[in-house]
Protein backbone atom coordinates (compact mmCIF):
# COMPACT_ATOMS: atom_id res chain seq x y z
CA UNK A 1 0.00 0.00 0.00
CA UNK A 2 2.76 2.39 0.98
CA UNK A 3 4.76 1.56 -2.14
CA UNK A 4 1.71 2.29 -4.34
CA UNK A 5 1.31 5.70 -2.72
CA UNK A 6 5.00 6.37 -3.19
CA UNK A 7 4.78 5.40 -6.85
CA UNK A 8 1.90 7.80 -7.34
CA UNK A 9 3.90 10.67 -5.82
CA UNK A 10 6.92 9.82 -7.96
CA UNK A 11 4.75 9.77 -11.10
CA UNK A 12 3.30 13.17 -10.18
CA UNK A 13 6.77 14.61 -9.59
CA UNK A 14 7.95 13.30 -12.98
CA UNK A 15 4.96 14.84 -14.76
CA UNK A 16 5.55 18.21 -13.05
CA UNK A 17 9.27 18.14 -13.85
CA UNK A 18 8.70 17.28 -17.51
CA UNK A 19 6.06 20.02 -17.80
CA UNK A 20 8.44 22.58 -16.37
CA UNK A 21 11.22 21.55 -18.74
CA UNK A 22 8.90 21.72 -21.77
CA UNK A 23 7.59 25.14 -20.72
CA UNK A 24 11.09 26.50 -20.19
CA UNK A 25 12.33 25.19 -23.52
CA UNK A 26 9.26 26.45 -25.41
CA UNK A 27 9.38 29.88 -23.81
CA UNK A 28 12.83 30.68 -25.19
CA UNK A 29 12.22 33.75 -27.34
CA UNK A 30 12.74 33.76 -31.09
CA UNK A 31 15.67 36.11 -31.70
CA UNK A 32 15.39 36.53 -35.45
CA UNK A 33 15.37 40.20 -36.56
CA UNK A 34 11.73 40.01 -37.59
CA UNK A 35 10.69 38.47 -34.29
CA UNK A 36 12.72 41.02 -32.33
CA UNK A 37 11.18 43.87 -34.29
CA UNK A 38 7.67 42.53 -33.71
CA UNK A 39 8.38 42.08 -30.00
CA UNK A 40 9.81 45.59 -29.65
CA UNK A 41 6.83 47.09 -31.47
CA UNK A 42 4.59 45.44 -28.87
CA UNK A 43 6.78 46.60 -25.99
CA UNK A 44 6.83 50.24 -27.06
CA UNK A 45 3.80 52.45 -26.53
CA UNK A 46 2.63 54.78 -29.27
CA UNK A 47 4.01 58.22 -28.29
CA UNK A 48 0.94 60.11 -29.47
CA UNK A 49 -2.00 57.85 -28.76
CA UNK A 50 -3.13 56.58 -25.38
CA UNK A 51 -3.42 52.87 -24.86
CA UNK A 52 -1.93 51.65 -28.11
CA UNK A 53 1.38 50.06 -28.81
CA UNK A 54 3.59 51.04 -31.70
CA UNK A 55 2.51 47.79 -33.34
CA UNK A 56 -1.18 48.71 -33.19
CA UNK A 57 -1.12 52.44 -33.86
CA UNK A 58 -1.48 54.06 -37.28
CA UNK A 59 -0.08 57.44 -36.26
CA UNK A 60 2.80 58.82 -38.30
CA UNK A 61 5.17 58.56 -35.32
CA UNK A 62 4.27 54.90 -34.79
CA UNK A 63 4.72 54.17 -38.50
CA UNK A 64 8.09 55.93 -38.45
CA UNK A 65 9.20 53.92 -35.41
CA UNK A 66 8.08 50.66 -37.06
CA UNK A 67 10.15 51.65 -40.11
CA UNK A 68 13.15 52.56 -37.98
CA UNK A 69 13.36 49.50 -35.72
CA UNK A 70 14.44 46.98 -38.42
CA UNK A 71 17.32 49.29 -39.40
CA UNK A 72 18.33 49.65 -35.78
CA UNK A 73 18.44 45.85 -35.47
CA UNK A 74 20.11 44.90 -38.74
CA UNK A 75 22.23 47.94 -39.66
CA UNK A 76 23.08 49.55 -36.35
CA UNK A 77 23.18 46.19 -34.49
CA UNK A 78 21.43 47.65 -31.47
CA UNK A 79 20.22 45.30 -28.76
CA UNK A 80 16.58 45.25 -27.64
CA UNK A 81 17.51 47.13 -24.47
CA UNK A 82 19.41 49.77 -26.47
CA UNK A 83 16.47 50.26 -28.82
CA UNK A 84 14.04 50.63 -25.93
CA UNK A 85 16.43 53.08 -24.24
CA UNK A 86 16.67 55.06 -27.48
CA UNK A 87 12.94 55.71 -27.58
CA UNK A 88 12.74 56.32 -23.84
CA UNK A 89 15.38 59.01 -24.35
CA UNK A 90 13.22 60.61 -27.06
CA UNK A 91 9.81 60.28 -25.47
CA UNK A 92 10.28 59.36 -21.85
CA UNK A 93 9.34 56.38 -19.71
CA UNK A 94 5.80 56.46 -21.08
CA UNK A 95 7.19 54.72 -24.17
CA UNK A 96 7.45 51.47 -22.28
CA UNK A 97 4.32 49.32 -22.17
CA UNK A 98 5.57 47.82 -18.93
CA UNK A 99 6.97 49.97 -16.12
CA UNK A 100 10.72 50.25 -15.83
CA UNK A 101 12.48 48.68 -12.89
CA UNK A 102 13.80 51.97 -11.56
CA UNK A 103 12.34 55.17 -10.17
CA UNK A 104 8.52 55.24 -10.00
CA UNK A 105 8.44 51.94 -11.87
CA UNK A 106 9.61 50.25 -8.69
CA UNK A 107 6.31 51.26 -7.08
CA UNK A 108 4.32 49.57 -9.86
CA UNK A 109 6.29 46.36 -9.49
CA UNK A 110 6.67 46.47 -5.74
CA UNK A 111 3.13 47.33 -4.65
CA UNK A 112 1.46 44.09 -5.76
CA UNK A 113 4.26 42.09 -4.15
CA UNK A 114 3.94 44.11 -0.97
CA UNK A 115 0.17 43.58 -0.82
CA UNK A 116 0.64 39.89 -1.52
CA UNK A 117 3.08 39.57 1.35
CA UNK A 118 0.89 41.60 3.72
CA UNK A 119 -2.19 39.63 2.70
CA UNK A 120 -0.36 36.33 3.17
CA UNK A 121 0.88 37.36 6.60
CA UNK A 122 -2.65 38.42 7.52
CA UNK A 123 -4.08 35.06 6.44
CA UNK A 124 -1.39 33.15 8.35
CA UNK A 125 -2.01 35.18 11.50
CA UNK A 126 -5.78 34.73 11.22
CA UNK A 127 -5.56 30.97 10.65
CA UNK A 128 -3.18 30.53 13.56
CA UNK A 129 -5.48 32.47 15.83
CA UNK A 130 -8.46 30.37 14.84
CA UNK A 131 -6.61 27.12 15.30
CA UNK A 132 -5.07 27.97 18.67
CA UNK A 133 -8.12 29.56 20.30
CA UNK A 134 -9.17 26.91 22.83
CA UNK A 135 -12.65 25.44 22.82
CA UNK A 136 -14.51 26.54 25.88
CA UNK A 137 -15.25 23.83 28.45
CA UNK A 138 -17.57 24.19 31.41
CA UNK A 139 -15.96 24.42 34.82
CA UNK A 140 -17.44 22.92 37.97
CA UNK A 141 -18.72 26.34 38.99
CA UNK A 142 -20.46 26.75 35.60
CA UNK A 143 -22.17 23.36 35.95
CA UNK A 144 -23.29 24.26 39.48
CA UNK A 145 -24.89 27.45 38.17
CA UNK A 146 -26.76 25.53 35.47
CA UNK A 147 -27.90 22.87 37.95
CA UNK A 148 -29.26 25.43 40.38
CA UNK A 149 -31.02 27.28 37.56
CA UNK A 150 -32.70 24.06 36.42
CA UNK A 151 -33.73 23.21 39.97
CA UNK A 152 -35.33 26.59 40.43
CA UNK A 153 -37.23 26.12 37.15
CA UNK A 154 -38.58 22.78 38.33
CA UNK A 155 -39.64 24.23 41.68
CA UNK A 156 -41.45 27.06 39.85
CA UNK A 157 -43.25 24.48 37.74
CA UNK A 158 -44.30 22.59 40.86
CA UNK A 159 -45.74 25.81 42.32
CA UNK A 160 -47.80 26.40 39.17
CA UNK A 161 -49.49 22.96 39.25
CA UNK A 162 -52.92 23.11 40.89
CA UNK A 163 -53.26 21.64 44.42
CA UNK A 164 -54.79 18.20 44.59
CA UNK A 165 -58.42 18.36 45.32
CA UNK A 166 -59.19 16.38 48.51
CA UNK A 167 -61.71 13.55 48.06
CA UNK B 1 -2.74 41.68 23.48
CA UNK B 2 -3.58 43.88 20.49
CA UNK B 3 -4.70 42.12 17.40
CA UNK B 4 -1.84 41.91 14.85
CA UNK B 5 -4.42 42.09 12.07
CA UNK B 6 -5.11 45.67 13.07
CA UNK B 7 -1.44 46.53 12.72
CA UNK B 8 -1.33 44.88 9.30
CA UNK B 9 -4.43 46.80 8.21
CA UNK B 10 -2.88 50.02 9.53
CA UNK B 11 0.34 49.33 7.65
CA UNK B 12 -1.60 48.71 4.42
CA UNK B 13 -3.54 51.92 4.95
CA UNK B 14 -0.38 53.95 5.52
CA UNK B 15 1.24 52.49 2.38
CA UNK B 16 -1.87 53.24 0.28
CA UNK B 17 -2.03 56.84 1.52
CA UNK B 18 1.69 57.39 0.94
CA UNK B 19 1.56 55.98 -2.59
CA UNK B 20 -1.55 58.03 -3.38
CA UNK B 21 0.20 61.22 -2.27
CA UNK B 22 3.28 60.41 -4.35
CA UNK B 23 1.16 59.68 -7.42
CA UNK B 24 -0.84 62.88 -6.93
CA UNK B 25 2.39 64.90 -6.86
CA UNK B 26 3.67 63.12 -9.96
CA UNK B 27 0.41 63.70 -11.84
CA UNK B 28 0.30 67.40 -10.99
CA UNK B 29 3.93 67.80 -11.99
CA UNK B 30 3.26 66.03 -15.27
CA UNK B 31 0.26 68.26 -15.93
CA UNK B 32 2.50 71.31 -15.69
CA UNK B 33 5.03 69.80 -18.07
CA UNK B 34 2.54 68.62 -20.67
CA UNK B 35 2.51 71.93 -22.64
CA UNK B 36 6.26 71.88 -23.30
CA UNK B 37 8.14 69.65 -25.71
CA UNK B 38 10.29 67.08 -23.99
CA UNK B 39 13.46 68.35 -25.68
CA UNK B 40 12.84 71.79 -24.16
CA UNK B 41 11.97 70.35 -20.76
CA UNK B 42 15.17 68.35 -20.78
CA UNK B 43 17.16 71.34 -22.04
CA UNK B 44 18.68 68.93 -24.53
CA UNK B 45 20.70 69.57 -27.68
CA UNK B 46 18.63 69.67 -30.84
CA UNK B 47 19.19 66.57 -32.95
CA UNK B 48 20.86 66.66 -36.34
CA UNK B 49 18.52 66.44 -39.28
CA UNK B 50 18.60 66.19 -43.06
CA UNK B 51 15.45 67.09 -44.92
CA UNK B 52 14.41 67.59 -48.52
CA UNK B 53 13.37 71.15 -49.33
CA UNK B 54 9.73 71.04 -50.47
CA UNK B 55 10.34 73.89 -52.93
CA UNK B 56 13.41 72.72 -54.82
CA UNK B 57 14.30 69.25 -53.51
CA UNK B 58 17.67 70.41 -52.16
CA UNK B 59 18.88 69.37 -48.74
CA UNK B 60 18.07 71.31 -45.58
CA UNK B 61 20.46 70.19 -42.88
CA UNK B 62 21.13 71.08 -39.28
CA UNK B 63 24.71 71.94 -40.31
CA UNK B 64 23.37 74.87 -42.35
CA UNK B 65 21.88 76.50 -39.24
CA UNK B 66 24.63 75.60 -36.79
CA UNK B 67 25.64 78.54 -34.61
CA UNK B 68 22.44 80.46 -35.36
CA UNK B 69 19.32 80.91 -33.34
CA UNK B 70 16.74 79.01 -35.26
CA UNK B 71 13.13 77.98 -34.99
CA UNK B 72 11.83 74.58 -36.04
CA UNK B 73 8.10 74.18 -36.51
CA UNK B 74 6.50 70.79 -37.13
CA UNK B 75 3.18 71.22 -38.91
CA UNK B 76 0.85 69.99 -41.61
CA UNK B 77 -2.04 71.22 -43.72
CA UNK B 78 -4.91 69.61 -41.86
CA UNK B 79 -4.37 70.30 -38.19
CA UNK B 80 -6.50 73.19 -36.95
CA UNK B 81 -3.93 74.73 -34.54
CA UNK B 82 -1.39 74.63 -37.41
CA UNK B 83 -3.79 76.71 -39.49
CA UNK B 84 -4.44 79.01 -36.54
CA UNK B 85 -0.77 79.82 -36.02
CA UNK B 86 0.15 80.08 -39.73
CA UNK B 87 -0.31 83.86 -39.84
CA UNK B 88 1.75 84.37 -36.69
CA UNK B 89 4.59 82.27 -38.06
CA UNK B 90 4.54 84.17 -41.34
CA UNK B 91 4.63 87.55 -39.60
CA UNK B 92 7.37 86.39 -37.22
CA UNK B 93 9.53 85.17 -40.11
CA UNK B 94 8.94 88.36 -42.11
CA UNK B 95 10.10 90.41 -39.11
CA UNK B 96 13.36 88.55 -38.56
CA UNK B 97 14.36 86.95 -41.87
CA UNK B 98 16.94 89.56 -42.68
CA UNK B 99 18.83 88.98 -39.42
CA UNK B 100 21.98 87.03 -40.22
CA UNK B 101 21.92 84.94 -37.05
CA UNK B 102 18.31 83.81 -37.48
CA UNK B 103 16.75 80.93 -39.35
CA UNK B 104 13.39 79.24 -39.43
CA UNK B 105 12.47 75.83 -40.81
CA UNK B 106 9.09 74.21 -41.15
CA UNK B 107 9.00 70.41 -41.13
CA UNK B 108 6.06 68.57 -42.58
CA UNK B 109 4.64 65.85 -40.41
CA UNK B 110 1.98 63.35 -41.44
CA UNK B 111 1.02 64.90 -44.76
CA UNK B 112 1.72 64.48 -48.47
CA UNK B 113 4.02 66.65 -50.54
CA UNK B 114 1.42 67.59 -53.15
CA UNK B 115 -1.08 68.76 -50.51
CA UNK B 116 1.65 70.63 -48.65
CA UNK B 117 2.78 72.42 -51.81
CA UNK B 118 -0.74 73.78 -52.24
CA UNK B 119 -0.90 74.71 -48.56
CA UNK B 120 2.44 76.51 -48.68
CA UNK B 121 1.41 78.38 -51.82
CA UNK B 122 -2.06 79.30 -50.53
CA UNK B 123 -0.64 80.57 -47.26
CA UNK B 124 2.29 82.35 -48.90
CA UNK B 125 4.81 80.60 -46.64
CA UNK B 126 8.28 81.84 -47.55
CA UNK B 127 10.47 80.14 -44.93
CA UNK B 128 12.08 76.85 -45.92
CA UNK B 129 9.80 73.85 -45.51
CA UNK B 130 11.39 70.43 -45.30
CA UNK B 131 10.02 67.00 -46.04
CA UNK B 132 10.74 64.22 -43.54
CA UNK B 133 9.44 61.14 -45.34
CA UNK B 134 10.69 58.54 -42.88
CA UNK B 135 9.71 60.59 -39.84
CA UNK B 136 13.30 60.51 -38.61
CA UNK B 137 13.39 64.17 -37.62
CA UNK B 138 10.01 63.77 -35.92
CA UNK B 139 11.30 60.89 -33.80
CA UNK B 140 14.64 62.57 -33.09
CA UNK B 141 12.89 65.69 -31.84
CA UNK B 142 10.45 63.50 -29.88
CA UNK B 143 7.36 65.12 -31.35
CA UNK B 144 4.03 63.92 -30.04
CA UNK B 145 1.71 65.82 -32.35
CA UNK B 146 1.45 69.03 -34.29
CA UNK B 147 2.10 71.86 -34.28
CA UNK B 148 5.24 71.73 -32.22
CA UNK B 149 7.74 74.57 -32.15
CA UNK B 150 11.32 74.50 -30.96
CA UNK B 151 13.64 77.47 -30.53
CA UNK B 152 17.29 76.46 -30.64
CA UNK B 153 19.97 78.67 -29.16
CA UNK B 154 23.31 79.24 -30.93
CA UNK B 155 24.90 76.54 -28.78
CA UNK B 156 22.48 74.01 -30.22
CA UNK B 157 20.33 73.57 -27.12
CA UNK B 158 16.53 73.63 -27.34
CA UNK B 159 15.69 76.39 -24.87
CA UNK B 160 12.12 77.33 -25.69
CA UNK B 161 9.18 75.78 -27.42
CA UNK B 162 5.54 74.93 -27.42
CA UNK B 163 3.09 72.11 -27.97
CA UNK B 164 0.18 73.67 -29.85
CA UNK B 165 -0.39 76.95 -31.66
CA UNK B 166 2.04 79.76 -30.92
CA UNK B 167 1.51 83.51 -31.16
CA UNK B 168 3.89 86.04 -32.68
CA UNK B 169 4.45 87.56 -29.25
CA UNK B 170 5.49 84.17 -27.85
CA UNK B 171 7.84 83.54 -30.77
CA UNK B 172 9.44 86.98 -30.33
CA UNK B 173 9.89 86.39 -26.60
CA UNK B 174 11.45 82.97 -27.15
CA UNK B 175 13.81 84.31 -29.81
CA UNK B 176 14.86 87.09 -27.47
CA UNK B 177 15.44 84.62 -24.63
CA UNK B 178 17.43 82.22 -26.84
CA UNK B 179 19.65 85.01 -28.14
CA UNK B 180 20.35 86.54 -24.76
CA UNK B 181 21.17 83.24 -23.11
CA UNK B 182 18.14 83.32 -20.88
CA UNK B 183 16.11 80.23 -20.43
CA UNK B 184 12.43 80.00 -21.11
CA UNK B 185 12.14 77.11 -18.70
CA UNK B 186 14.50 75.89 -15.97
CA UNK B 187 16.35 72.78 -17.14
CA UNK B 188 14.98 69.56 -15.69
CA UNK B 189 17.50 68.02 -13.30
Amino acid sequence: MKSRKLLAWIALAVVVAVSIVVLVVRSQPDNSPAARAARLEQQLACPVCEGQSVADSNSSQARAIRAQIPDQITKQHMSDAEIRAFYVLKYGEKMLETPSNSGMGIVAWGLPALFLILGGVGIVVAVRRWSTTPRLTATAADEDIVRRARESEHSDDDDDEPDEVPE
Amino acid sequence: MRSPIRWIALAVGVVVVAVTVVFAIQVSRRAAEVSLPRLVLEHAPAPDFTLKNLADGKAITSQQVKGKTYVVNFFNSWCIPCQQEAAALKAFYAEHKKESDFEMIGIIIDDTESVMRKYVKNNAITYPVGVDPKGTASIDFGTTGQPETYVIAPDGVAVCGNLGASTQAQLDAWLQAARSGQECVAPKK
